[in-house]
């Protein structure tokens, strides 16, 4: 598990294997501050059906360093366009099963249309940039996911 | 996966590790051993008749990891920086667990060590409390965990990660060195595969242009698998910051090739 921090900025990105809990960051990020008006999370979970219908597992594959370097800059980003007081952002990677969460992201911010957008936004800019690989397992064997036009058109919004 | 204290004909053989780079090493070992409740009671009220088990124990496991060149035949003599090894007196399960630690900044790993202070410390305990005991046994002694080194880090009961490389965070990982200016290259998920390779470095005097369509035109007239590098969906990283064709090659770069992303 790789856990690294942005300095000023309240940015957490996590890497790691194991499950996350569904309530991960809201302690870190509430913790003795009440200046927090919203708290947008999004909780990406393995689908059983995708690029076929009956997909049994996925494996995700990273490239370590590159890809929390990655995530810190999604979230440095995500704090630029808006005023964001906390962002959290973990992933899984290794083997999964269908229903197990994949990724979560956390935004935090005074007022929630920021933080709705924020949230929207590191989610597409992840999806197109963070160097992970998925690996579908299905009845009928194994493939790579391809990548998405809609993923690219939706990061092209911002 | 070879080996690495066998050569090539199958004999014994130290490995030179004089070319490893040096790098912070950690490892984590355990073990246990199982007592009568009675005899862990001595133990606790430290009323055997050898005195102090755990501290007597304690610095025999130190000990122990200092001079595991000593036991282990083909183990290197360490300049350990740190060694802690640790007992949780288990009266539940009639046992005595213990740890070690062993660090160093060097170019092997210490898991040797560790697995040597555990046994010692253990073979220790059994020692002091034998005088009233004799069912003892020791059991579970195991690496739990290991970081630093070109294999990457291990945790015992995670399954052997699918990811690629084995940089820490936030640093990229130059692994052995070459003897010569060169360039490490990676290929990453399905392009892995499709090559069939996942590590490799190259010369940077056998590039025909010290940039990235260097790399590819060098790879290409090596072998057609590599053709797909020139594939328009293929991507590029230099230290693991995204390039093009025209991104300038220095020694000791580490260049990854991947396909498009697909996480979240």
């Amino acid at each position: 598990m790789t856990n690294i921090e942005a300095t000023e900025l309240d940015i957490s990105v996590r890497v790691q294997q194991v499950p996350f809990a569904m309530d991960e960051g809201y302690e870190s990020v509430l913790h003795q501050r009440s200046d927090i008006g919203a708290i947008v999370t999004f909780t990406g979970l393995v689908r059983d059906f995708n690029e076929t219908p009956d997909v049994t597992g996925l494996t995700l594959e990273h490239y370590p360093g590159m890809t929390e370097r990655t995530l810190i800059q999604i979230g440095e980003q995500a704090c630029q366009r808006w005023e964001l007081q906390a962002v959290r952002i973990v992933h899984r990677v290794g083997d999964l099963a269908p229903g197990d969460p994949i990724v979560r992201v956390l935004v935090a911010s005074a007022h929630r249309r920021e933080a709705f957008q924020a949230c929207d936004f590191i989610m597409d800019y992840l999806k197109t940039q963070a160097p992970f690989w998925k690996k579908e397992h299905s009845r009928h064997g194994a493939y790579w996911v391809q990548e998405r036009h809609a993923d690219h058109q939706d990061a092209a919004r911002w | 996966m070879q080996l690495t204290h066998l050569n090539t004909r199958g004999e014994a053989n130290m490995v030179d590790v004089g070319d490893k780079r040096e790098t912070r090493r950690e490892a984590v070992a355990s073990g246990r051993i199982v007592m009568q409740p009675k005899t862990l009671q001595l133990l606790t009220d430290n009323a055997l008749p050898k005195g102090d088990v755990l501290a007597t124990a304690r610095i025999a496991g130190i000990q122990a990891a200092k001079r595991t060149h000593e036991l282990i035949p083909l183990c290197h003599a360490l300049a350990l920086s740190k060694v802690a090894v640790d007992f949780d007196v288990d009266h539940a399960n009639g046992c005595v667990h213990v740890s070690a630690l062993c660090r160093l900044d060097g170019r092997t790993g210490v898991e040797m060590e560790a697995l040597t202070a555990v046994s010692v410390a253990c073979l220790t305990l059994y020692d002091m409390c034998k005088a009233v005991d004799k069912e003892m046994y020791i059991e579970a002694v195991q690496l739990d965990s290991k970081r630093g080194g070109v294999r990457g880090d291990y945790q015992r009961g995670l399954p052997e990660p699918i990811v690629t490389g084995g940089s820490a965070v936030g640093e990229v990982r130059l692994g052995e060195r070459c003897a010569s200016p060169c360039v490490r290259v990676k290929f990453l998920a399905e392009l892995r595969e499709q090559i069939e390779e996942s590590d490799m470095s190259i010369g940077l005097d056998q590039l025909p242009s010290r940039d990235v369509a260097g790399l590819k035109a060098a790879l290409n007239a090596q072998d057609a698998r590599f053709g797909v590098l020139s594939d328009q969906r293929t991507l590029c990283a230099i230290n693991q910051v995204m390039a093009n064709d025209s991104a300038r090659l220095t020694d000791e770069d580490e260049v990854a090739f991947f396909p498009p992303v697909t996480g979240g």
